[in-house]
């Protein structure tokens, strides 16, 4: 997407007088729709549609050998691919360069324990631990991906069923795990605290949230903070553009705030989202 | 991992055998103690304290400029070399691109390094580019890209800073037009205690929390900034951190910041009479 | 061969409970992102499947744009988890550039390229679920997506598989389960209404005798295809008529 001087000033006077393109004020976020467990091949998706951002998210489990240095932990791994469905600038490996950006931002905000605990993926000391893939599919951007990836990672993950190891035998060197065949005999995993990310973007003098692709384009730069419970894991600008500290720390206040309201509207509609609804894109 | 092919590799599947010592069954919680002694840490420094800096210019004969930095022990080279054409590029670019490739050495770490860039390589190349792009005049140079290489021989602690720094006095070096002279910094948290420019145990030990209690902070932040006006050009943080501690932190960063910059223009002004020197010899 | 004889049971059924001659159920949706000229889901039992179309536009790569026809693009990716062991890429492997180009190849025979010289059509498919029969998804979700972008086709072009059960019996829609079951597979895409076969592709072996049957199985199977996708088709412009206001005109 591409915009001429007009329309950047068009924008731009929209957000200073509190009033954006699609009517909504400096702090709104647009419609979302979320839907949970939709590809069975997983342990565990989630679909979120943020106006036009869409994003598939899928939790795949394999059984591997923790790190030697961290003998007591599982192991958690993000992988973002950017979809040529989204835009053709993604064909072949058009997409990598964002795609490591969410990458790299999803690790460094589920590194701390405090965050998320991967000691409880652990199944036996140094030798055995749960790996987590989490797949991210970016369908469509229409703008505010850290936002919209880092909620459907949370639902995928709150919808994950790690499976129930019920017994473990160590003959020499191999190691047997029985796993619980039922379905029922799942474990949930702790998610209260994954961190949701928010984006303020920076456009003119005033911060926004939810920026769409056109507020994107026309904005200098953006923080991005992840929130996890009621602290910050992680804080990352994007853009060529540079900050003030006083305009940093604005942003990251205001982060936090709306990061605290997306958190309960998450939880609100996770917990009205009923098993087995007919779900997915026919809908 | 990719494999490098090319290389003979060593064995894969390799423990650094310091994981099996004795000295590794302490606790987190006596490990930081022990460096954070009475207020001091190992190297007798006050929590807030940077480490002595040895920054100089031109090193690399074969780059247009380049600089070397020594925080400590930790040691990092930055070359930058002549803008070029984007390579693969149909349209035209108004502005001028970065490109910033961060390597640690193989043997720069307690762990062998791969000669492949890793994720965390990756990133912090990214993080690099970011830092850089808002300090650069790009548009001087439309079309054309300027090539950065940082390479890590010795990592003991704020890497990404000290080659953030070395960065700007290589780029002011090769004569790239600049808007400032930019400085970079890193800090850890943990338990309440910021230690500034930490080495590479402190920075591993703000990365997990420590005391049981929920309230406490840990992590680290890096912050680069551009002087005259303020402006962060670059803000990373991980691990956990209150908006009230990251606040506080911002303002001693933006302090240790400022009093890097002499440093950095002293090491200029000697480029130039040296360059001055030379003509003058000629 | 012994094993393919189960494919089947002595009263006629198949493992999930299909005649021989049953599709799976088809379900589509036309026009399900914005961003794209036109986009389309296509579910075929589990196999799910999303494409994409951008386009015609200007030649991205200058040096191949064709003075007298558009150039069709394709790619075809298959998500990490779209499959039952986690997949390392989504796309870039071998299988995934020969899918690119037999896709390529069924869309051009029925695309009227002439209409757009100097510019190019993107056609990207990504499948979110792999359960046998992927590429005849593709070519089937692939058209919709085409037909929603409003390029000139000449007829709907549908693909499909079929298989020879016990050594006797044609049968239809081959699932991932039958695929790994063993036996022959017939990857068939046709226009069904010109009944002109523009891709076909075997895989392992049958007697030359059985072809015949096999094929008119497949081909049968394309022309219930293009029915289902007709009606999705017309389905999908009167809903849009409708929501534009044409049916008041009337």
């Amino acid at each position: 997407m591409s915009l001429c001087e007009a329309e950047k000033t068009f924008v731009l006077h929209g957000v200073e007088e509190n009033f954006r393109v699609d009517g909504r004020e400096r702090e709104d976020y647009r419609p979302m729709e979320l839907e949970t467990d939709i590809v069975s091949h997983a342990f565990g998706s989630a679909r979120l549609r943020l106006a036009n951002t869409d994003v598939l998210v899928a939790v795949k489990i394999e059984v591997d050998a923790p790190f030697p240095e961290r003998p007591y932990e599982g192991k958690l791994d993000f992988f973002v691919d950017c979809s040529a469905n989204a835009t053709p600038d993604f064909e072949g490996r058009g997409g990598e360069e964002l795609a490591v950006q969410i990458s790299n931002a999803l690790s460094s905000a589920y590194r701390s324990p405090n965050v998320f605990d991967l000691r409880k993926l652990c199944i036996l000391k140094g030798k055995k631990c749960w790996k987590l893939y989490v797949d991210i599919l970016l369908l469509e951007c229409g703008g505010n991906l850290f936002d919209a990836v880092s909620l459907a990672v949370k639902a995928a993950l709150w919808n994950t069923q790690v499976p129930l190891v019920k017994q473990v035998d160590i003959d020499g060197n191999n190691i047997n795990l029985d796993v619980s065949d039922s379905l029922s005999d799942c474990q949930r995993m702790d998610v209260e605290k994954a961190p949701i990310m928010v984006t303020v973007c920076k456009i003119g003098e005033r911060c926004v949230v939810d920026p769409n692709a056109a507020e994107e384009k026309c904005s200098v730069g953006s923080v991005v903070v992840a929130v996890a419970g009621r602290k910050i894991s992680t804080v990352l600008q994007t853009g060529t553009g540079s900050l003030h500290p006083v305009t940093l720390l604005e942003c990251l206040t205001l982060g936090v705030k709306i990061a605290q309201r997306l958190d309960t509207a998450l939880w609100d509609t996770l917990r009205q989202i009923k098993p087995n609804q007919d779900v997915g894109f026919l809908k | 991992m990719p494999k490098d092919h090319k290389r003979i590799n060593g064995p894969e599947e390799t423990v650094p055998y310091n994981l099996f010592t004795k000295l590794n069954t302490k606790t987190l919680l006596t490990k930081f103690e022990e460096a954070v002694c009475n207020g001091k840490r190992t190297d007798l420094r006050v929590p807030e304290e940077h480490r002595k800096i040895f920054l100089k210019s031109g090193i690399v004969s074969q780059a247009k400029g380049s600089a070397y930095i020594e925080l400590g022990k930790t040691k990092v080279i930055v070359s930058v070399f002549d803008p070029r054409e984007i390579p693969n590029r149909t349209d035209y670019s108004l502005k001028g691109e970065i490109y910033c490739e961060f390597k640690f050495a193989p043997f720069s770490c307690v762990k062998r390094r791969q000669h492949q860039q890793d994720t965390e390589e990756k990133q912090y190349s990214a993080i690099m580019k970011q830092a850089l792009e808002s300090t650069v005049c790009r548009h001087e140079f439309p079309n054309f890209q300027v090539d950065i290489y940082a390479l890590v021989l010795h990592n003991d602690g704020s890497v990404l800073s000290a080659a953030i720094t070395a960065a700007g006095v290589a780029l002011s070096h090769a004569g790239v037009p600049m808007y400032d002279a930019i400085t970079s910094v890193t800090l850890g948290i943990q338990d309440g205690i910021r230690l500034l420019d930490p080495n590479c145990e402190e920075q591993t030990l703000c990365e997990i929390p420590i005391s049981s209690k929920q309230e406490s902070s840990h992590g680290v932040i890096i912050v680069s900034m551009l002087d005259t006006h303020e402006q962060i050009s670059q803000f990373y943080q991980y691990g956990c951190i209150s908006v009230e501690d990251l606040s506080a932190s911002v303002d001693v960063l933006k302090q240790a910041c400022k009093n890097i910059v002499p440093v950095v223009q002293k090491c200029l002004v000697k480029h130039v009479l040296r360059t001055l020197n030379e003509d003058v010899e000629d | 061969m012994s094993r393919s004889k189960e494919l089947i049971s002595k009263i006629g059924l198949r493992l999930d409970g299909r005649r021989a001659n049953e599709l799976r159920r088809i379900r589509c949706k036309l026009g399900v992102f914005t961003e794209p000229d036109g986009s389309a889901y296509l579910e075929q039992g589990l196999t799910k499947v999303l494409a994409a179309v951008y386009g015609p536009h200007q030649v991205r790569n200058r040096s191949k744009a064709q003075h007298d026809t558009a150039i069709v693009n394709c790619q075809f990716s298959m998500a990490v988890f779209s499959t039952n062991e986690r997949k390392r890429r989504p796309r870039g492997d071998r299988k995934s550039t020969e899918l690119s180009m037999h896709l390529q190849q069924a869309l051009l025979a029925v695309i009227k390229t002439e209409l757009y010289p100097w510019s190019q059509i993107d056609v990207y498919v990504e499948v979110l679920h792999a359960d046998g029969g992927i590429y005849p998804a593709c070519v089937n979700a692939a058209t919709l997506a085409l037909i929603d972008a409003g390029i000139p086709i000449k007829e709907y072009v549908c693909a499909c598989t079929a298989s020879l059960a016990n050594n006797d019996i044609p049968m239809l829609d081959i699932s991932h389960q039958e695929e790994v079951m063993g036996g022959p597979t017939l990857t068939v895409a046709a226009l069904p209404i010109s009944g002109k076969i523009v891709l076909m592709e075997m895989s392992q072996r049958f007697h030359l005798d059985h072809l015949q049957k096999v094929l008119e199985k497949a081909l049968q199977g394309c022309r219930d295809i293009k029915q289902i996708l007709d009606e999705a088709v017309r389905l999908h412009v009167r809903d849009v008529g409708c929501s534009t206001g044409w049916a008041n005109t009337s």
